[in-house]
């Protein structure tokens, strides 16, 4: 047979670019900026450029008048209210007088600290050697603040009450949420079922929960009435005290995120090879033990991952505090990003824009601490 | 027939290329001729794959230039290098079918439709095709994926062929059928092919000339017979040939190969201390103990079917002998090994170099 | 344990045996099966009940909710539909199959809505009703900043994983000491912002190409990955006042665009995360062989790369999708009056002069909340079989 059927097959293969193609041709070759510019673009004017532009914010004096905004520049007198002038008690809380135990406490971890960034002195460079101390630096200022007001019995201030959030929050969603995606991997009875039903709080606007939230804490017209009034508590109100407040929050949020850590630690539960699970049941692993020797440590990389994933999130918390208690009682359910609209509310915007950057500059520090300590290693330890 | 009109030279002109501090490829010169079958045959690492890629314009080099015919190729993009490839991992498109698949390259040429057409089912009628164009890969057996590959690079008649180990994916039956068509199919269209693989068969049953590449280093050139007979270095002769070529060390003074006590009468002359002497097992004989050139013990018997392979110790080193298949010696009996000077190849043991 | 005991341990267990250890391989034991089943249970009741709340909330009046918890419908209360009259001006004599023709009206004129620009189809019962507009609202904003935030994001993360970038460090530097010479040129001096920006962008090309070249220190990819995907860090509060003000200035508070915009950057470093790892992971040989072929980079994005990774292009949108539909920061800030979103629909229902109007705002949650359900359904069928996992295992 003939292989000779399209004598024309110069046509298939030009030796360069016709004219015809040129347009396409240049960008075809500057696709890679094609490709990444729209994003790079749009980052920077809403993401950096206000980032930055907040700053001027946050060293002004912001004034509304007829024609727009007039800014003044006040240094960091903004930042400097929240450390030591009228702003103190409500960001960091009460912090006089610190108490033996709590002095106690404060000593013990800056020796701790110091030590660390002491032994890490040898190990990395000196790009390292900034980080570690900026990580350092921030575990003592919040260690000072930990002892002085809340160990020595003084009342904390948002800077805390986000932290609360943040901390024990993701500690308590992490156990649960792991707990019950252990218990959805083992061989169960309607498992999609309680996969989707777990999965579908995260799915709910947070501004419902908020709503929903309050309508069934509500102590006189709630669903939990009855219960408490068995219980003889009728005169009992949670959002009266701040810890009880805070505790109620807190598993407010629960109900939406332990979702989360759930279907992302099923998800890593799930894909364990097979095999490795099967060889320990043959060797005859309980499946406690099997947890713990086998699919843990192959799942140890997501829960870095997806606690790191949450911590950040958690960090923005809002609607839940603002739409429960008003930030109440007090101020001892307002999240940092709470405080700021609050003070952004009453038209003190560079004061607010101080606020932000303060949660910034927490959320940036600890959240890169964790991931540089604890998920990049996990990570590491994972490929290798 | 052949279109004369689809073949190209190739010339690599001292390509270099090296990842980071890893040298890939150290000065390759290599010249194709038109219309040639030439394989690049060399272990995982040895360049070979690099090689490939640097003349399908997907790897840049470090230095050196890369010549399609007349024409400097080094710094065209790869679609201007009227070149098509085949991967190993075939790279069908797992959401096309099997006609989208071949008239892929003919597609994104804008060509008109009816004309595409007609092309996707001339040349899926080459590779025997035709009647599982509308299938989608993962409904097809390994050889039909082949074929589907090998389609979609013939559809444009490119002036060279590129072929990175076609045939690994398949199992051992079909890839001697593959191998077949596969020149048949290069000898009917005369188009220039390059073809890298590890495996020593595909490469002496293949090529017109064979490349062998090691460390990044050109080791010999030449046709499939003569890099057989005629290996260049030690590297060579073990890389071709199976089973491999025996290896027995000593030394070599004037034409006297010594090993163990035992002298060797060879063809080449020289004073080499340490030197070793290569044989194919097809060349030696086993006789009776006493009688050989060498004396041992068996070490073992494999039958093969046509043949037996009996490996003899001899010190350190071992020999296997290419016998007749009624061969009956036990493992442990005693066995004289005929080596004929003819056959006997001397390298030195430091360089590796042939000792002509 | 002697070798005769081992042997018929199988028949002769005692009833410890029996009750903690599996019958089998892949059962479970007894013991473990109850507290398991009880956990499970207790945790369904913990989620469901919430919304079970909401639901029977939205069909009481106001005395079923203000005299006392009630619990079922029917039973402890008449369930009534004053809530959803009032959300959709339903007549009196309505039943339940017309609250549903109503949702099934609101899809509806909302599609119409949606594709009136290409379509013209006639929207079904016209009624100028807030909720009609906020439901069109978001479903405009969050499907259009869905589309636009996963075609940036993925093309941004195909490049990433693709294509070598080497931006030279200098002129990052340059470009953020431009960006605040401008900032601080229009706070303080009073030049009008386009001018500044106009002139900083200019001379960043001009720097760039002077200086570019001596510049050694340069990023890599990875970096700029990095970059991008840290860009969800950021506190929105710390973003949204001068985005506010930028807004204002460009004279586009208040509307679609502007929300349009801000959902996509917001997300797009989720985008870029997770598809980064799918085009990562996808064979390079399909996407060589292209090239050989003559495709274009474009091209063999769209012909090539989008298909293969269908699964996780569509778990990306369809969480994407949910988060644009939740958001509610963004626009309490910036669209309250002409652009209202379901989630400042919900939270107008808080500020009424009449106390809070709990049965109305749960008809609107609902109203919320069903579509999102069917996509946590469809979610959850991809996470299940690992689609977005890749990504979190770095």
């Amino acid at each position: 047979m003939s292989y000779n059927t399209y004598d024309n097959q110069s046509g298939f293969a030009p030796a360069g670019p016709t004219r015809g193609d040129r347009w396409r041709e240049w960008v075809d070759r500057h696709s890679g900026t094609f490709f990444i510019a729209p994003a790079v673009t749009l980052i920077l004017i809403f993401a950096i450029f206000p980032t930055v532009y907040s700053m001027i914010f946050a060293l002004s004096r912001v004034r509304f008048t007829g024609d727009g905004l007039k800014f003044r520049y006040v240094g960091l007198r903004n930042f400097a209210k929240q450390f030591f002038g009228s702003d103190q008690v409500h960001f960091l809380g009460r912090t006089e007088p610190i108490s033996i135990f709590g002095t106690i406490v404060f000593i013990a971890i800056v020796v701790a600290v110091l030590w660390w960034l002491f032994r890490s002195y040898k190990k990395t460079t000196w790009v390292g050697m900034i980080g570690r101390t900026i990580s350092a630096a921030m575990a003592i200022f919040l260690s000072w603040l930990l002892t002085a007001s809340l160990l020595s019995g003084n009342s904390i201030g948002t800077l805390y009450t986000t932290l609360f959030y943040v901390l024990v929050g993701c500690f308590l969603q992490f156990i649960i949420g792991t707990g019950l995606a252990f218990l959805c991997s083992q061989p169960i009875r309607g498992k999609n079922f309680f996969r989707v039903i777990f999965f579908i709080p995260l799915m709910v606007t947070p501004l419902g929960v908020g709503y929903a939230m309050k309508m069934v804490a509500d102590i006189t017209k709630g669903p939990f009435e009855p219960i408490l009034a068995l219980m003889g508590l009728t005169n009992w109100v949670w959002s009266a005290d701040a810890w009880s407040a805070r505790f109620v929050m807190m598993i407010c949020d629960s109900w939406q995120w332990i979702p989360f850590i759930f279907i992302c630690m099923l998800a890593a539960l799930e894909n364990v090879p097979r095999d490795h699970v099967e060889a320990a049941q043959v060797d005859g692993a309980s499946s406690v033990h099997i947890f713990r020797e086998v699919t843990w440590p192959q799942v140890v990389p997501v829960a870095v991952t997806v606690l790191l994933i949450r911590a950040i999130e958690a960090f923005k918390i809002m609607d839940l505090p603002n739409i429960m208690t008003g930030g109440g009682p007090g101020s001892s359910t307002e999240s940092m990003t709470l405080h700021s609209v609050y003070v952004w509310r009453a038209n003190d915007m560079g004061t607010s824009a101080a606020i932000a950057y303060l949660l910034l500059i927490l959320t940036v520090v600890v959240c890169a601490s964790f991931f540089n300590y604890v998920v990049l290693g996990q990570l590491r330890k994972a490929k290798a | 027939m052949t279109d004369g009109g689809s073949r190209a030279s190739v010339k690599f002109d001292a390509v270099q290329k090296s990842f980071g501090d890893v040298k890939v490829l150290e000065e390759f010169d290599l010249e194709v001729e038109p219309g040639e079958f030439l394989v690049l045959l060399g272990a995982s690492g040895s360049g070979k794959t690099t090689a490939l890629r640097i003349l399908s314009g997907l790897e840049t080099p470090s230095a050196g230039r890369v010549y399609i015919g007349d024409r400097d190729v080094t710094e065209i993009l790869p679609k201007y290098r009227d070149i098509s490839m085949v991967f190993q991992s075939y790279a069908l498109y797992p959401h096309k079918t099997v006609a989208e698949n071949i008239g892929f390259p003919l597609k994104v040429r804008k060509l008109d439709k009816a004309a595409i057409d007609s092309a996707i089912i001339e040349s899926a009628k080459q590779v025997q095709l035709e009647n599982l164009l509308e299938r989608y890969p993962r409904e097809l057996s390994g050889g039909q994926r082949q074929r589907v590959a090998l389609a979609r690079a013939i559809i444009r008649r490119p002036s060279v062929f590129l072929m990175d180990e076609p045939l690994s994916n398949l199992d051992a039956k079909l890839r001697g059928h593959m191998r077949a068509e596969l020149k048949h199919m290069q000898g009917t269209l005369g188009i220039t092919t390059i073809y890298v693989t590890h495996d020593q068969i595909e490469a002496m049953t293949l090529a017109h000339r064979v490349a062998v590449l090691e460390k990044g280093i050109l080791q010999q050139l030449a046709t499939p017979a003569e890099i057989y007979n005629n290996p260049a270095n030690l590297f060579v002769a073990q890389f071709i040939g199976s089973p491999a070529m025996n290896v027995i060390h000593g030394s070599l003074e004037n034409d006297q190969f010594l090993t163990q006590g035992t002298k060797v009468k060879t063809k080449v002359k020289g004073q080499v201390a340490k030197a070793i002497a290569g044989v194919r097992p097809e060349d030696c004989s086993v006789t009776s103990p006493s009688e050989g050139t060498l004396n041992g013990k068996i070490y073992t018997t494999e039958l093969i079917g046509d043949h037996t392979l009996v490996t003899v110790a001899w010190g350190s080193d071992q020999i296997v002998v290419k016998a007749h298949k009624d061969f009956d010696g036990k493992q442990g009996d005693g066995v004289g090994v005929v080596l004929p000077p003819e056959n006997l190849f001397i390298f030195d043991q430091t360089n590796g170099e042939r000792i002509r | 344990m002697s070798d005769a005991s081992f042997k018929f341990e199988k028949q002769n267990r005692t009833i410890m045996q029996r009750l903690f250890e599996p019958p089998s391989v892949g059962k479970m034991a007894p013991v473990a099966k109850v507290v398991a089943y009880t956990f499970l249970a207790i945790w369904s009741l913990f989620v469901l009940f919430p919304i079970y709340w909401v639901i029977i909330t939205s069909f009481k009046d106001a005395a079923a909710v203000n005299q006392g918890p009630y619990f079922i419908p029917f039973i402890d209360f008449q369930p009534n539909l004053d809530a959803w009259r009032a959300q959709f001006n339903l007549d009196p004599f309505c039943d339940f199959s017309s609250i549903a023709r109503q949702l099934y009206l609101l899809v509806h004129n909302s599609f119409v809505f949606v594709v009136s620009p290409i379509v013209s189809l006639q929207p079904m019962e016209p009624q100028i009703c807030k909720i009609y507009l906020a439901f069109t609202n978001s479903i405009v904003i969050s499907i259009a900043s869905t589309l636009f935030c996963v075609a940036v994001g993925s093309m941004a993360a195909y490049a990433l994983a693709r294509i070598q970038y080497k931006p030279k460090f200098g002129n990052i530097m340059i470009f953020v000491l431009l960006i605040i010479a401008v900032i601080v040129v229009t706070t303080y001096a009073g030049v009008p912002w386009w001018a500044s920006s106009t002139v900083a962008l200019a001379l960043f090309f001009f720097m760039a190409r002077a200086f570019g070249r001596h510049f050694k220190m340069s990023l890599k990819n990875g970096d700029i990955l990095f970059w991008i995907i840290s860009q969800r860090i950021l506190p929105p509060i710390v973003v949204v006042i001068p985005i506010y003000v930028m807004f204002q200035a460009v004279g586009m508070l208040d509307t679609h665009l502007a929300l349009i915009l801000l959902y996509a950057v917001a997300n797009l470093p989720i985008v870029v995360w997770l598809m980064h790892d799918f085009f990562a992971n996808l064979p390079i040989e399909l996407e060589e062989s292209a090239q050989l072929d003559g495709a274009t980079r474009f091209g063999i994005f769209w012909d090539i790369v989008m298909p293969l990774t269908r699964p996780g292009l569509a778990a990306t949108t369809l969480l994407i999708l949910v988060l644009n539909w939740n958001e509610y920061l963004f626009a309490v800030f910036l669209a309250t009056v002409k652009v209202q979103t379901m989630p400042i629909m919900v939270a107008a229902k808080n500020a009424g002069e009449k106390g809070v109007f709990w049965w109305e705002m749960c008809a609107i949650i609902v109203v919320m909340i069903i579509p999102v359900i069917i996509m946590a359904v469809l979610l959850t069928r991809f996470i299940s079989r690992g689609v977005l996992l890749g990504a979190v295992k770095g």
